[in-house]
């Protein structure tokens, strides 16, 4: 490669730097480097004409290397690199370094000792910027095509959307029918709407209009030209890369092809019953069915698990158009798509664990989702609100809240919509039959979405009944039939035994069958709880960790229909932006893997956040590791696993990290001990921003940026040490909010286990430390920059033999 | 049951920190007032005086002096039915027990706490065995009773410090 030429630009914003750093010795160390070419100074460089010059200076082949101490480090080295880049010149070798708060403001009392830290740290600038590599732009195919998993809610309106955008869409449920856990709901709140309407498309279709919601069988999604529906289908397995994965799905037989006209004849003549899974089980229906008379897609399926097939053949024989084939096998699909956005839901738990409750054992005792079955004028018992064990009229209702939600034996979250179902419910019930007697035992009634409270308002007004307590067990009484549901009314501090004919669950909500083989597939996480777990749950809510992968509504968490289809556009967008250029340009600020020294072992795989990395066959019988330059974030956890070294970053090499440590430990005129603080450049990084705004610490820490403190090996730290620190911070994220997610777990564990080594060298564990900061904490950075140079200077000067 | 020097309860969230470094105190703020342990009360249900959830609630306002001078501590039966349904999987039976060691410790005790433990230590028995019973036992084929080895039980009751401990009748 060519030899470096190496051009300097200070600025001095305005001059105000000039009064605490002594540029005239920084100018005249920076011109004796080898390489260095120019220096310069100027008020700024980030833009105007002191970028010019910069740009000049490239453009002219004068300099190939740039280091800027720039006063605006952050916005300026986005404004500089964008200049350089369209200059032509790769972005490794530009390095923006902040004088300012890193340097001149936090140690402005004590200005020799300040400009003795500015040379080194230009130093180190400059050994870095001189070690770098160009670094490659690569293009990776997108796509432009898009699987939905899941046809409620959510899915389909993140289906919906993305066709309408133009993206080939394919949206795939488990089920023979669309629709999800809310078309089953009978209305939704707040708005009483009917369960089965959803967002209208805005394709250009004939009837519809984009202005209005429909219900699913006439809301026209089946007919947008770009999206496929496959019911009856499930993922079962993923390859490829984001942007261009291979999906393969298997399409379970329906029996019945698209010739049915949904007659009903097949089912009045099919001879086996089984309890009907739709209604909750309160009703039966046939081995060929339909769940409802409007559905989608509006065909008869065969329920293949019970159906006897060519010994009965019933229905076949009576079908008027043919369309039923007994010998339809289950298929194969596989598909190319470059984004999957999962939609998988959830579901009500199942009370039957809770023993005192004695659901599944008392029949008059039902869950929310089997009561709506009832509200519901299609449903098994045409809308009339039944006890199930004589089908008489249910006149006493007691509901109870918080059944296996809010237990820590069970599920300790709150659900979220619990309250809300119960009072819509508790309303609807009391709409029609206005002498109901309704009971709600509560813990605590929880209304915070936007007009909720007034459903509350509106429960209480009709006469409802709300008792704060949680009952203890539900009992019977052979003898008349009724329930007694044991409870205490906290308020009176009184015990109530109230007479029932129906007692309701508020069952918690849980997470859907099949969640934890459909993250193993594609490689996501699930929370503590068992949801489909977002990459950051303040700003990236339909993200995961692997890029193209999103999820949203209640397959993260139990959520009501408006919030799930915020989370369903919010998917939606998420993917368009992804695949939208139809390519994904990236710069390989990325790991790359040394083949010569690589073999046989699994840590970087086992580490990498990211599943970036694979062992694959080198020739000899051994394997090596693999990295996908993809799905690589460039954090470097996996350098600072690697046992002997064979992975490295692009764009941060192990020498440039040496020639960093000694650059910035040689510069040592006051002959002050110094401290090594190796930050990250997230929140770490920010402390010390933020300390350097208003605040002081001593000038001995010299400091370095590493791009997460997963990178740091033991090495490093004692190459530290042997460069003259007499102490070394390590400052990263917080444990649990590192934007790599395990580097700064993986750094607290480098620290402890290097600091038993050094113990072992008869070095004192004392003088290396690991410090998790945010930006909000630049006093914590301050104190501790203070705390770790008192400590050194206690311990005295280190001896290395 | 080991018995934990008694720090002293010097203001209200002193208290709760107290019980909650006691052995079985440790879940006590788990608890969000559900009534549940309430409801499955078999004593609550028969007197005012004992009601589980409101024990709790009093002693997470830190109101000590009121928990460790009242009787309500004394009066649950250990029936355990509160803890098994407890949804925040509050052991409120052994809060109870915890409750119960820092009223000794603090020198409240009930006079029939004091008439058992002297019965332990002198007898061998917590409940004492009447004339009447004894006369009894040959009709029913059963030998009469052996004085119970008193001095093995009082060593471990002189090492553990519970000699002590029901002296300090406050």
């Amino acid at each position: 490669m060519e030899e470096a030429r190496i051009g300097v630009f200070l600025a001095d914003s305005g001059g105000q730097l000039s009064k605490i750093l002594d540029f005239e010795s920084i100018t005249e160390f920076l011109r004796g480097i080898h390489g260095v070419t120019r220096v310069q100074r100027a008020s700024e460089f980030w833009r105007g004409d002191g970028l010019k010059k910069i740009i000049d200076a490239v453009k002219s082949g004068e300099i190939n290397r740039v280091v800027v101490a720039e006063g605006i480090p952050k916005i300026g080295e986005i404004a500089i690199a964008k200049s350089i880049s369209s200059a032509g010149l790769d972005l490794n070798f530009v390095e923006v370094l902040d004088l300012k708060g890193h340097c001149a403001w936090p140690h402005r009392d004590s200005p020799r000792e300040a400009t003795e830290k500015a040379k080194a740290m230009l130093l180190a600038a400059i050994e870095k910027v001189r070690l770098s590599q160009p670094i490659e732009k690569a293009v990776f195919p997108a796509v432009k095509s898009v699987l939905v998993i899941g046809g409620g809610v959510a899915g389909m309106q993140a289906a919906e959307d993305l066709a309408d955008m133009g993206f080939q869409v394919y949206l795939i449920e488990k089920e023979p029918f669309l629709g999800g856990l809310a078309a089953r709901a009978v209305r939704f709140f707040p708005t009483d709407d009917c369960a089965v309407c959803i967002q209208s498309p805005t394709s250009d279709l004939k009837t519809v209009t984009h202005t209005s919601r429909k219900c699913i069988y006439r809301s026209g999604i089946s007919e947008i030209p770009n999206l496929q529906i496959l019911t009856n289908s499930r993922v079962i397995k993923l390859e490829g890369e984001p942007g261009n994965f291979k999906v393969t799905i298997e399409k379970k037989p329906r029996y019945v092809n698209d010739k049915c006209v949904a007659c009903g004849l097949c089912a009045s003549v099919c001879p086996v019953e089984v309890p009907d899974e739709y209604n909750a089980k309160l009703a039966r229906r046939k081995a060929i069915y339909m769940n409802m008379p409007v559905v989608y897609p509006p065909l008869y399926v065969i329920d293949g698990s019970v159906c006897k097939f060519h010994e009965c053949a019933k229905c076949v024989a009576v079908c008027p158009t043919k369309a039923i084939d007994l010998n339809q096998k289950a298929e194969t699909i596989t598909l190319n798509v470059g984004s999957i956005i999962v939609a998988t839901g959830f579901k009500e738990f199942n009370p039957s664990v809770i023993k005192e409750y004695h659901y599944g054992e008392y029949p008059d005792i039902i869950t929310h989702l089997e009561l709506a079955r009832m509200i519901d004028s299609f449903g098994p018992t045409g809308g009339r609100i039944i006890r199930p064990s004589d089908k008489k009229e249910a006149k006493r209702i007691v509901f109870i809240q918080c059944v296996g939600s809010r237990d820590r034996r069970w599920n300790p979250y709150c659900s979220g919509i619990c309250c809300m179902i119960s009072l819509k419910h508790a309303t609807l019930i009391k709409e029609a039959h206005p002498d109901a007697d309704i009971t709600i035992c509560y813990i605590d009634i929880r209304t915070t979405g936007r007009e909720h409270e007034y459903y509350y308002e509106k429960a209480r007004e009709m006469g409802i009944k709300f008792v704060k307590g949680r009952p203890t067990e539900i009992l019977h009484d052979p003898a008349t039939n009724t329930l007694v549901v044991d409870v205490e009314d906290e308020i009176l501090k009184r015990f109530l035994e109230l007479e029932a004919d129906l007692v309701v669950l508020a069952a918690a909500m849980v997470p859907n069958d099949g969640s934890e083989e459909l993250a193993k597939i594609l490689g996501i996480e699930l929370d503590k709880d068992g949801f489909f777990k977002e990459y950051n749950s303040k700003l990236r809510p339909t993200e995961t960790k692997m890029r193209g992968i999103l999820i949203c509504g209640g397959a993260t968490f139990p959520k009501d229909v408006p919030t799930a289809s915020l989370h369903a556009h919010s998917a939606a967008v998420k993917a368009a932006k992804f695949l939208n250029e139809g390519k994904i340009v990236k710069d390989l600020r990325v790991a790359y893997v040394n083949e010569d020294y690589c073999g046989d072992c699994e840590c970087c795989p086992v580490t990498c956040p990211y599943g970036a990395i694979s062992l694959v066959p080198s020739g000899n019988g051994h394997f090596v590791a693999r990295v996908s330059p993809l799905k690589c974030e460039g954090c470097g956890i996996c350098v600072g696993t690697c046992p002997v070294g064979a992975i490295e970053l692009n764009h941060l090499n192990s020498k440039q990290i040496s020639a960093q440590i000694k650059a910035l430990l040689s510069v040592n005129e006051t002959s002050k001990p110094k401290v090594l603080a190796i930050y990250c450049s997230e929140c770490g990084g920010t402390a010390l921003d933020s300390a350097g705004m208003t605040m002081s610490y001593p000038a001995n820490v010299r400091t370095l940026k590493v791009p997460c403190t997963g990178v740091i090996r033991a090495q490093h730290i004692i190459e530290a040490f042997k460069a003259g620190a007499q102490g070394v911070m390590i400052v990263g994220c917080k444990p649990e909010g590192c934007h790599y997610e395990a580097g700064s777990q993986m750094a607290k564990k480098k620290v402890e286990l290097t600091k038993a080594l050094l113990a072992a060298y008869g070095i004192e564990p004392d003088r290396l430390e690991m410090f998790n900061l945010v930006y909000i904490e630049g006093d914590k950075f301050a104190e501790a920059a203070r705390m770790m140079s008192e400590r050194i200077e206690k311990l005295g000067q280190l001896v290395i033999a | 049951m080991i018995f934990v020097e008694d720090k002293g309860e010097k203001s209200n969230s002193d208290f709760i920190k107290n019980v909650k470094e006691m052995l079985g105190g440790e879940t006590i703020t788990s608890c969000y007032q559900c009534g549940t342990c309430a409801s499955s009360c078999p004593v609550a249900k028969t007197t005012e005086r004992f009601n589980p959830r409101h024990l709790l609630r009093i002693a997470l306002l830190g109101e000590g002096d009121e928990i460790l001078s009242g009787d309500a501590i004394w009066l649950c039966s250990s029936c355990y039915n509160c803890q098994e349904r407890c949804p925040q999987k509050v052991e409120i039976a052994e809060v109870i027990f915890a409750l119960r060691n820092m009223a000794i410790r603090s020198g409240k005790i009930p006079q029939i706490y004091i008439d058992f433990a002297n019965g332990l230590m002198n007898e061998g028995r917590v409940v004492p065995v009447s004339k009447f019973v004894e006369k009894k036992r040959p009709d029913y084929g059963l030998p009469p009773l052996k004085p119970a080895g008193v001095e093995p039980l009082r060593k471990i009751l002189a090492a553990t410090g519970f000699d002590k401990l029901i002296s300090k009748k406050g």
